[in-house]
């Protein structure tokens, strides 16, 4: 199982634990406010205090040992830039996203070592755009909320000697055979960027490249299987 | 017998389309503030006030070809025409009169034909004996023959003018605001004026000065010093007189200097409502309008991508510092309190609305903007912004259209970098990153030929369009994910979604709403 901190139970801290609350992900919350760590402890969640100035705190954690993802999630830009910066110096691959308040703060908490950084402004701000510019994409993604949890989106890594390692979107046909649609994938190598199925259909998988796919969660395990299987 | 001959004309009026429609038309071209050919009538009204002063003036000294005359008479057609027009719409007459009978058959009494006379003399003449149409009137008056010698008052349409220029009106608003201040330096002007005439006229009109005849020569002699004019074409001849003229000087200089303090401070505490009513104005014109409720942080961000992709919006706060910001970027903006209904209405139920955004810090202001503006209108879209997680369900009761909670929206991208399976509307966030790519419904229509036919059929796969579910009668609980390609048969009103180049999407939907033309 893998390991994930929240550091600051805010709203933004609070949401993140809903969405990883299950069986992939063990939580801890951090945070440095008594009050915070009372909340998170009386909903359901391991949580401890902790104080800024002794580093030795992140190692008893876990960090630079099993933990596989930091989230920055305090109110306080400068709080997360500090954590973030402390994190990034005992972890070089620890993934860490950082939350800020400032779009300003932005090249600063990349500096100081978060692999990503997220404001809740822009995001929120993205959203009601499109619900401006695209009423009917907001129409359907509506529907699909209302649906609930049961399809799901999911991103799996293509390791190298995969089946689909080196195959094109043209002739990836997982929505016969496994129930699953194929959305695209993100190009490691290329900066993260997102490739639509619709849009490029002569592009090569390579290894390393996560595949996006839609689908339940169980049709997803069975894939999972398959994909892990060598040639 | 004549009350009954009113209420059946009122009532016949009131149903006849024709009718309605000239009265709307006048309305636009002379009243509404909103329609585009206000703007050319006022525009015609302006050109023909200056171009007859222009004659006027040109007239004095000149003799006047014949075409002047027939400039004028056309002149005056348009004032007249333009004075009836406003005596014709200034009040609704038939709605009231209808309004009192329906009235008097609740009170079960006859209808009084004097009472309607009443009504209708007290609505009318109320509307001529306001100042903008004694203006009017006074601006079409000289032209008649008998009246020739009122060719002065034909200066009076410049007057007319202030009809038609708001910001004049909004400075003598201001002033107007200032009305103590000027009261009270009037009357120390005047006292001053008084008693300096007065002693003048005591100490130089028994002879020794050859200017002073009358009372009125020592008056007009202390308004041309007090005002530091100073023609001097009386000056004072005695010691006492020349006393008094430093006197008055000094005095006029202050009155001066307090009066121009006065207008200067008066401007300066107004010129940001004078900027916003400006800009308020400008807002009226403009159709599809969005309006934002807040301009913090996401306000900000949101109003740079509006802007990005000119879509016209007003953005309110009550926090001057944050419209001090959207002034230097150059947005229309207003600087008032939400909480206000007069605000709302301004803003929301005067304009041309296409959607409201509330994006305040306080989830209590948005609700309550939200609930006047469905208590009001219900069809007007809301997109709301909710603070806390235990709103959302609020927010929903007062039927937002959507809500978006913003600390969810980044959680689940959060989520979504670390690889975990997440909802749905994540499909949203990785749509940000490109633009030409949309999720999008295409709407089976009942009698189209794809009625019957299955995915394949349609050519989604040679346009690379990703068949994602299909709704069944487009109900969401008859939801088909992943439909097979090749044996799913489509039914009338069934909606397909799909992800796909929007280009090529249109290019489906069009196809089949083109089998209707």
């Amino acid at each position: 199982m893998k390991k994930a901190i929240i550091f600051g139970y805010t709203k933004t801290g609070k949401e993140i634990a809903k969405l990883l609350n299950d069986d992939e992900f063990e939580l801890e919350i951090i945070d440095e406010n008594p009050l915070q760590v009372a909340n998170a402890n009386a909903e359901g969640y391991f949580a401890r205090h902790i104080s800024l100035d002794d580093d030795k705190i992140f190692e008893d954690i876990g960090i630079g040992g099993d933990v596989e993802a930091l989230f920055c999630t305090s109110d306080d830009d400068s709080l997360n830039l500090f954590v973030t910066l402390t994190a990034r110096n005992i972890d070089k691959d620890l993934k860490i996203l950082t939350q800020i308040k400032k779009m300003e703060d932005e090249k600063k908490m990349l500096l100081a070592g978060a692999n990503r950084t997220i404001s809740p402004h822009s995001v929120g701000a993205a959203k009601i755009f499109r619900i401006i510019k695209k009423p009917r994409v907001s129409k359907v993604l509506d529907i699909f909320t209302r649906i609930d949890n049961k399809i799901s989106i999911t991103e799996l890594t293509v390791d190298e000697g995969s089946l689909y390692d080196g195959m094109y979107f043209s002739s990836v046909d997982l929505s016969q055979t496994y129930n699953l649609i194929f959305l695209g994938l993100l190009d490691k190598k290329n900066d993260d960027e997102f490739v639509f199925f619709s849009k490029a259909i002569r592009h090569k998988i390579k290894a390393g490249d996560l595949m996006v796919m839609l689908g339940s969660r169980k049709d997803i395990k069975k894939f999972k299987m398959e994909l892990s299987k060598k040639i | 017998m004549f009350a009954k001959l009113f209420i059946s004309f009122a009532y016949f009026l009131d149903s006849n389309d024709r009718y309605k429609k000239i009265k709307s038309f006048i309305y636009d071209l002379l009243e509404n503030p909103r329609s585009n050919i206000k703007t050319y009538f006022d525009f015609l009204i302006i050109t023909l006030i200056f171009l007859s002063v222009a004659i006027l003036i040109y007239d004095i000294s000149h003799p006047t070809p014949f075409y002047f005359e027939f400039i004028e008479n056309i002149t005056v057609s348009v004032f007249i025409f333009e004075w009836l027009g406003r005596f014709w719409i200034s009040a609704d007459l038939g709605s009231m009169i209808i309004k009192y009978h329906e009235k008097m058959i609740e009170l079960d009494q006859k209808p009084k034909f004097f009472k309607i006379l009443k009504i209708i003399l007290k609505q009318k003449l109320s509307y001529i004996f306001s100042p903008m149409s004694i203006i009017d009137l006074l601006a079409i008056l000289p032209t008649y023959r008998a009246a020739r010698v009122l060719r002065v008052f034909l200066i009076f349409r410049l007057f007319k003018i202030f009809r038609y220029t708001k910001s004049l009106n909004s400075f003598l608003r201001v002033l107007s605001d200032k009305k103590f201040e000027f009261n009270f330096l009037f009357l120390i002007g005047l006292f001053a004026i008084f008693l300096s005439s007065t002693i003048m006229y005591v100490v130089e009109g028994t002879g020794n000065n050859p200017h002073i005849t009358s009372y009125l020569d020592a008056i007009y002699w202390s308004i041309i010093t007090i005002t530091t004019v100073g023609y001097g074409d009386i000056t004072p001849v005695t010691l006492t007189g020349k006393v008094i003229t430093v006197f008055l000087v000094g005095g006029g200089f202050l009155i001066l200097v307090l009066a121009t303090s006065i207008v200067t401070n008066a401007l300066s505490e107004k010129i940001e409502i004078l900027r916003e009513n400006k800009l308020l104005t400008e807002a009226h014109k403009l159709s599809r309008l969005i309006v934002i409720f807040g301009f913090g942080r996401m306000g900000q961000v949101l109003a740079d991508e509006l802007k990005k992709n000119h879509k016209r919006f007003i953005v309110v706060d009550k926090d001057p510092a944050s419209m001090a910001k959207a002034r230097e970027l150059g947005y229309l903006y207003m600087q008032a309190d939400a909480s206000n209904y007069d605000t709302i209405e301004s803003l929301v139920f005067e304009n041309d609305v296409e959607k409201v955004i509330l994006l305040t810090q306080s989830d209590a202001l948005n609700l309550s903007i939200l609930l006047t503006i469905k208590a009001h209108d219900k069809n007007i879209e809301v997109i709301a912004r909710s603070n806390s997680y235990a709103n959302i369900k609020k927010f929903k009761i007062a039927k937002a259209n959507h809500i978006v909670f913003p600390y969810e929206t980044v959680a689940e991208v959060a989520v979504e970098y670390i690889g975990n399976p997440v909802k749905f509307d994540v499909i949203d966030n990785i749509l940000i990153q490109d633009s030409d790519i949309t999720l999008d419904g295409i709407d089976i229509l009942e009698g189209s030929s794809f009625v019957g036919k299955c995915i394949d059929d349609l050519g989604l796969d040679d346009l690379n369009i990703t068949t994602i579910a299909v709704l069944k009668n487009g109900n969401i609980r008859h939801f088909v994910f992943n439909p097979s390609h090749s044996e799913y048969e489509f039914e009338a009103n069934d909606t397909l979604i799909v992800i796909g180049k929007e280009v090529y999407i249109n290019r489906i939907g069009n196809e089949i709403r083109r089998q209707f033309a």
